[in-house]
């Protein structure tokens, strides 16, 4: 399955996304609650958050997807707040215990599974500063989901996007 | 500087014990003659336009939060847009600190949030100062009772001391990343072992760490 995570509004969602099969779409329904960092995800409720709004099955979801798509206004060289959100409540997709993977120190894996990762960041007046930021956080992000960097891409707005996310 | 208006922004989610909590109360007692004001910005907060005034007043604001997913938690990331949009077009001449806990050993994995606390300053108009990455988050409020720059708080105490002095001189520069002074694979097995006990607190068994859903 293929998971797309995004912040567009809906007119945006139409000119960007094409419909397809096999693809679950997550986005801001207005209901998301912050992750208040009870760690419930690995203690109390494992692999399952806690808050249950409609974004609670978060690490479930993505057990099931092998390809992450992230689509995302750059904020700050990094993700939107709605995207990071999501992101933050994701958590329950990874263990708890830390494994040594090349030299650092990160989180070990829940599922058996390796994430193919693309992320399309836009905004306007983007600086090469906020690309260097983005690049070196989705690299970040894939080593801590054990997931495959597949590309980067930024547009000064979403539309250019339109029909290029495959 | 005495008189210094300085503003320590507590930006964990949790309302108590929170490692920054910890890591503020330090950097609080490396201060002297300055004006603090404590912000909380914890996941349930909403900034509202008193403290937003209240920011803009100050000279010196200090972050302080916890490694989320290689960046700057959400709730905080949202205060952030809007304290931008608040300062934008007539920024206040403040300068801005930040120190980011990891729960990995390594404080340098702190680096992509720090970049973003420096980038929102820009974006924001105002300076910055400095940011500070500390590894080895999970384990620094159980030692309260370890004396500030003793044992494995000796590296962690030397930088809020320096990012203190820093501050209060008013100074930008480079950013500092350190872990606990402690063996990393002893960390491991205590962060395993915390888990194990955490998840028999709730009921459940050690197996359930493993849960599929």
């Amino acid at each position: 399955m293929k998971l797309i995570i995004h912040d567009l509004t809906p007119e945006q969602e139409i000119e960007v996304l094409l419909p397809k099969q096999d693809t679950c779409v997550i986005s801001d329904d207005g209901s998301i609650k912050p992750c208040i960092g009870c760690f419930g995800c690995w203690i109390k409720t494992p692999g399952q958050c806690v808050i249950r709004d409609n974004y609670g099955n978060m690490g479930e979801t993505l057990s099931k997807c092998d390809e992450l798509i992230l689509i995302s206004r750059c904020t700050y060289g990094g993700f939107s707040p709605f995207v990071k959100n999501v992101l933050d409540r994701s958590i329950s997709y990874i263990h708890p215990f830390f494994i040594i993977k090349n030299g650092e120190m990160h989180h070990r894996l829940r599922y058996n599974r390796h994430l193919n990762m693309s992320v399309y960041f836009y905004s306007s007046g983007l600086t090469e500063q906020d690309r260097t930021i983005a690049k070196s956080l989705v690299k970040a992000n894939a080593i801590n989901l054990h997931g495959i960097v597949t590309e980067v891409l930024f547009e000064e707005n979403a539309k250019a996007f339109g029909g290029r996310i495959k | 500087m005495s008189n210094l208006k300085i503003a320590l922004i507590n930006g964990s989610p949790k309302g108590k014990s929170s490692v920054s909590g910890f890591i503020l109360d330090e950097l609080k007692s490396y201060f002297d003659q300055q004006i603090i004001t404590e912000f909380p910005f914890h996941a349930s907060h909403s900034i509202t336009t008193a403290e937003l005034e209240a920011l803009a007043v100050q000279d010196i604001l200090v972050f302080a939060f916890p490694l989320y997913v290689d960046g700057i938690p959400s709730h905080l990331l949202r205060s952030l847009v809007k304290i931008e949009n608040y300062f934008n077009g007539d920024p206040p001449e403040l300068k801005v600190y930040a120190v980011v806990n990891a729960g990995f050993f390594e404080g340098k994995q702190t680096k992509n949030a720090l970049d973003m606390m420096r980038r929102w300053s820009e974006a924001s108009g105002v300076k910055w100062g400095q940011g500070i990455g500390i590894g080895g988050g999970g384990m620094l409020t159980s030692l309260r009772n370890v004396q500030n720059g003793k044992g494995p708080r000796k590296d962690p105490s030397l930088v809020l001391r320096a990012l203190a002095k820093n501050a209060t001189e008013g100074k930008s520069t480079g950013n500092i990343f350190v872990s606990p002074n402690f063996p990393r694979f002893l960390y491991k097995i205590a962060a395993e072992l915390g888990w194990r006990l955490r998840i028999r607190q709730n009921g459940l068994h050690q197996k359930d760490l493993f849960t599929q859903k």
